[in-house]
């Protein structure tokens, strides 16, 4: 908070009219042009006053002077009282005389201007802050659910143009901010819908049997314990997700080489399970900067998500490097491969390629979303290499430990290392 | 009634079906688009309880499909299409609807309220409006699963009840054997026993004694006499 100023307190006493911008522009600016003009009228009726005081060239004739008529024959018929005693007095009285008429004119003049000026003022700052107003207005009528309106300000390119146009542009964002949000909430509610309906009509329809026996209850049971797995793995990935959104708060050395072969040992088992090889090539060394948990189960997420779709029998790879800069971690498996069209949208929440197989497999939908959140969060960069029926590779890179944040990034390499290595090792 | 539960969820799916037969329905399952459509047109189905998310074809292209009765079993009238979805905006009910759904409920339902909708969709086509049904002395309640003649309570087994049912929704008209197996029994029905033939020959036992209300056509099948 900005401290408050002195005068902040009296001008909060003003009724509300004369605390508004255009009243205090009116008076600021009436307040300018009549010092300047009282100013000037001041100075010159100071010269006027200096130059008439210097004429001295009449102080030789001497008075008493009066004013006479006379008759045709030149006789003197009249004399009035003398009204000088000399010619020095006699043009005084005359200056004097111009200085208090120029006086009297000046003030009068600086009043007809002060009013002018203070009418002409309310007019244009008027007409000047009006587009203030339409903004106001738009910004009045916004709310968080309706977010489609904009000012969209007509006019020059100005500061108030600029300011319309800056607030349109945060709009903007906003509403796809909240878009996005209200389609999230949608689909994971849609997502949990399933289950729910999964658990209540299991339990509603044994209970309604009357035959039902103990074996029937058992495997309702069953299908209810599958379910709520399946609905809490949902909400601990979407909690997930939520918290990853906040900013990183933990920045600390991570070693990679570590994180990934502990990820490799904790998926072991799943592997033989499914007897899928999962071959292991890790540099040594490899270090970046973040949260490690995060990170951690970005690379588990991918592990996972490799080893439910490969087929049985086939071979997983998980492999970590340093490359220019960066530090990758990439998972290459055999699976079928994904279309070229719906590669960008693999990281998308609740995408899936063919939407009941995957529900079946247990996932929630939300595994590679957390995989690209927690790679964005940390300055990454995540990507897939797919050909349909040559396998996938998720590549994860990183800016490895000594990269300067407020640094540019270092360019990325744009095949997948795993690839890369394959063929250097083969020629 | 004949039944075809499709839904992708098979832990829902097979509590529906399981529901659904305890209300005395034959009830077949899908679980995808396709399999679904391989059994509408080769068995005739009363009602469909359709997905709308499903894998292979979209239940509403499913619904669309049948509501032009193109190529189906039987006399080719489509079946009463009851959807589900997690879906519930009133945009995608508004589409179900005009897809060709004829109610539409939203996941996850009270179970009591799906089989009163199946119930009250499968009497449309019996042509009454209440759960109970009436022919001659004949007395059924659809939703308390009770049967009477003349006053007297009948103790019926979920099939006998079923095929009863089946009988006073079609009064009069002659009914052959395939006809009862098709929209009685589900599809794990071998059509080569004597099944609709015993039961037939249970039900009239148990529907009491003097001239039985269900009567043998020669060569055809079997009636209900309207003035049983």
């Amino acid at each position: 908070m900005k401290p408050t100023t002195k005068i902040e307190p009296f001008v909060n006493m003003l009724p509300e009219w004369m605390r508004s911008v255009r009243f205090r522009i009116t008076v600021l600016y009436s307040t300018f042009t009549f010092l300047i003009a009282a100013a000037l009228l001041a100075a010159l009726y100071m010269a006027l006053f200096a130059s008439l005081h210097d004429t001295g060239n009449l102080s030789d004739l001497q008075g008493p002077f009066r004013f006479f008529n006379t008759d045709q024959a030149g006789n003197v018929t009249n004399v009035s009282p003398p009204f000088v005693q000399d010619a020095r007095a006699f043009q005084r009285s005359i200056n004097a005389e111009a200085l208090r008429n120029l006086k009297e004119f000046s003030f009068s003049a600086l009043g007809v201007l002060f009013l002018v000026s203070l009418g002409v003022g309310w007019i244009i700052s008027g007409r000047v802050l009006s587009p203030i107003g339409r903004i106001r207005e738009v910004a009045d009528h916004i709310q968080a659910t309706d977010l489609s309106r904009r000012i969209a300000l007509q006019g020059p390119e100005d500061e108030l143009k600029n300011l319309a146009d800056t607030f349109d542009r945060m709009l903007e964002r906003l509403d796809d901010a909240f878009d996005a949000q209200r389609q999230f909430i949608a689909d994971a509610s849609h997502e949990l819908r399933n289950p729910l309906a999964v658990m209540r009509t299991n339990v509603d329809v044994v209970l309604r049997d009357p035959a039902a026996t103990a074996a029937d209850l058992r495997s309702a049971a069953v299908v209810v314990q599958r379910a709520t797995q399946r609905m809490g793995r949902l909400v601990d990935d979407l909690l997930a997700l939520a918290r990853l959104e906040a900013p990183r708060a933990l920045s600390e050395p991570v070693d990679v080489s570590t994180l990934t072969k502990e990820v490799a040992a904790d998926f072991d088992a799943m592997g033989r399970d499914r007897s899928i090889a999962l071959d292991i090539d890790v540099a040594r060394g490899l270090e970046v900067t973040g949260d490690r948990d995060a990170l951690k189960r970005a690379v588990a997420n991918l592990v996972e998500n490799a080893l439910v779709y490969s087929p049985e029998g086939s071979r997983v790879t998980l492999g970590a490097g340093l490359a220019g800069g960066w530090c990758w971690v990439a998972v290459e498996d055999s699976r079928p491969g994904i279309a070229p069209e719906d590669q960008s949208r693999v990281f998308d929440r609740f995408w899936r390629a063919d939407k009941s197989r995957s529900r079946s497999r247990g996932g929630s939908g939300l595994g590679l979303a957390i995989v690209r959140q927690v790679v964005e969060s940390h300055a990454g960069v995540v990507r897939l290499f797919s050909e349909p029926g040559a396998g996938s590779t998720f590549v994860v890179w990183l800016p490895a430990a000594g990269w300067d944040p407020e640094g540019p990034l270092p360019a990325l390499p744009a095949a997948s290392p795993l690839d890369r290595r394959a063929a250097a090792t083969s020629a | 009634m004949r039944v075809l539960v499709v839904e992708d969820e098979r832990d829902l799916a097979d509590a529906i079906a399981r529901g659904l037969r305890q209300e005395g329905n034959a009830v077949d399952v899908a679980y995808d688009g396709q399999e679904a459509l391989d059994k509408v047109y080769v068995n005739s189905y009363d009602l469909v309880c359709l997905d709308v998310n499903l894998p292979g074809m979209d239940g509403r292209s499913i619904a669309r499909r049948l509501r032009t009765g193109n190529g189906l079993p039987g006399d080719g009238r489509p079946p009463r299409v009851l959807m589900l979805t997690a879906l519930g905006d009133l945009e995608d009910r508004v589409a179900g609807l005009d897809d060709g759904a004829d109610d539409y409920m939203v996941k996850p339902f009270d179970w009591p309220e799906l089989a009163a909708r199946t119930r009250a969709l499968m009497r449309r086509d019996a042509g009454t409006s209440g759960a109970v049904l009436r022919v001659g002395g004949l007395e059924l309640d659809t939703a308390r699963h009770e049967a009477h003649r003349d006053g007297v309570e009948l103790r019926l087994s979920p099939k006998e009840f079923a095929l009863l049912a089946y009988f006073m929704s079609h009064p009069g008209e002659v009914l052959s054997q395939e006809d009862l197996l098709e929209h009685v029994w589900d599809e794990n029905a071998d059509p080569f026993t004597k099944t609709v033939r015993v039961t037939i020959m249970t039900l009239r036992r148990k529907l009491g004694e003097g001239e039985p209300p269900i009567e043998t056509v020669t060569g055809s099948g079997y009636r209900l006499r309207e003035d049983a």
